[in-house]
């Protein structure tokens, strides 16, 4: 079949015409935070980076506790290339959770959330959360000592939070304390629950952009310069930003691979000095901040459930700002939006350095 | 002359002994760092050791790195043509356009 009577036979079928004549029409205004529009963009060619590094190295990963910390050995150290593939993952989530948070922090501060976009921000709210499940869980599926301990802290935390904690950990955990079931579960939520909920999501949050069109942030609108077509303007300027992305991360692959710790004894004590990755460091930090009793009641718990009120209304901000859902100028949310942008920013220096 | 002699084994076997002395320090020393290399943490090699694998990656990244910034250059160009068509306005698709065939 030639190229122009499959081009008939596909055109006969389905509205391709329609398709184009959208991507051509589809125009993306052009002002002063405009870079913005293209860190989702970055984003999601990031993910696909992980989906496709992550496929690779789960032919080699065995899930299964006695065996898990050696196929991560043998995968970098015997497997063909393994060691880049690994590196590749490694630093591919690094960057894609960091590129994640510079998308999410932008839109809360241009208020890309306002009326009538807030299903945006919330399957975005959801998919940041997605992201850092992803990072923890597979931080986890190296099984060494410090990831070990992480998935410990992590998981006790959340057993803080009053009524539904206990069932929270004990879900995570697969039962009283981290075990070899834990990493089961954990592999389970890596490969197959968590890549679900990321491709249903994300393929909402892009249908509901083009429903919605571009935001333009309430002080450009006036001066919005011109409208550039999506196509090829703007997916060439994407393309020439995916390629720096990526080889931004295999540079730091080649030059930074990731270290595997000792392998992970469940009774030993937990490593002196543990941190955790750098995107969790913010709760760590403010965990720190709290002593261990408050007026008789458990310091921690107190830690998590204001935690826990501080990202309910980070993920109700949409809702809660009426004045910008009339596209009138929204001052308290405006500050409210540098105040976490900038705790999250000096609380994460703070964890690294200390 | 025969003092001379004494003189001369005792200096050769002094010297002996001082060479003894020397290697058994030596091997005693390269034990010692030996049994301290075993002793620490084992480093699991997370990158390719041997020199020439590590040759090959970083040229492989430097050609990379070349395509990369080829690949650019090229896309740059490219955009650089359509919005000069784009600022003519002909780049619009004309309706009713007859065709040659």
């Amino acid at each position: 079949m030639s190229c122009q009577r499959l081009k008939k036979w596909f055109d006969e079928r389905y509205d391709f015409e329609g398709i184009r004549s959208f991507t051509k029409h589809k125009l993306i205004p052009v002002h002063k935070y405009g870079i913005l529009y293209y860190t989702g963009g970055l984003t999601m060619f990031l993910f696909a980076l992980q989906f496709i590094t992550g496929m690779v190295l789960s032919f080699y990963y065995v899930p299964y506790h006695e065996q898990a910390h050696k196929s991560i050995i043998e995968i970098v150290t015997k497997l063909n290339m393994g060691w880049l593939f690994r590196s590749l993952h490694h630093w591919g989530a690094q960057l894609a959770i960091g590129v994640l948070f510079i998308h999410v922090f932008g839109t809360l501060l241009l208020k890309a959330y306002r009326k009538p976009r807030e299903l945006i921000w919330i399957t975005g709210f959801i998919l940041l959360a997605i992201s850092i499940f992803f990072g923890l869980s597979g931080y986890f599926l190296l099984w060494d000592e410090r990831a070990f301990a992480a998935v410990r802290v992590a998981t006790g935390g959340a057993g803080n939070l009053p009524v539904i904690g206990g069932f929270i950990k004990s879900f995570l955990r697969g039962g009283l304390d981290v075990t070899g079931e834990t990493l089961i579960r954990f592999y389970g939520f890596h490969v197959s629950v968590l890549p679900f909920f990321t491709l249903l999501l994300i393929g909402i949050h892009v249908l509901l952009v083009q429903y919605h069109g571009m935001s333009i942030p309430l002080s450009q609108k006036d001066n919005v310069k011109k409208y550039e077509p999506f196509f090829p303007n703007v997916l060439y300027k994407d393309f020439i930003l995916w390629l720096i992305a990526l080889g931004v991360v295999v540079t730091l692959s080649v030059f930074l691979p990731p270290e595997i710790g000792k392998k992970a004894d469940p009774l030993a004590a937990p490593p002196e000095n543990i941190k955790p990755e750098w995107y969790f460091l913010f709760l760590f930090q403010t965990l720190k901040l709290f002593p261990g009793d408050i007026m008789g009641l458990n310091g921690e718990m107190i830690a998590i459930i204001l935690i826990s009120l501080g990202i309910l209304f980070f993920f109700l901000i949409p809702f809660l700002d009426r004045k910008s859902a009339r596209d009138e100028k929204s001052t308290a949310f405006t500050w409210i939006g540098i105040i976490y942008t900038v705790y999250f920013v000096v609380m994460t220096i703070i964890g690294f350095i200390t | 002359m025969k003092e001379k002699m004494l003189e001369k084994i005792k200096m050769i076997r002094d010297r002996k002994i001082k060479i003894a002395i020397k290697s058994s320090m030596f091997l005693i020393l390269i034990s010692f760092f030996t049994a301290i290399s075993l002793w620490a943490e084992e480093q699991i090699q997370v990158f390719p050791s041997a020199p020439y694998d590590r040759y090959i990656i970083y040229q492989a990244l430097a050609l990379f790195w070349a395509g990369i910034i080829g690949l650019i250059v090229i896309i740059r160009m490219k955009l650089k043509e359509i919005e000069r068509t784009q600022d003519m306005g002909i780049d619009k698709e004309e309706k009713d356009i007859p065709f040659l065939d």
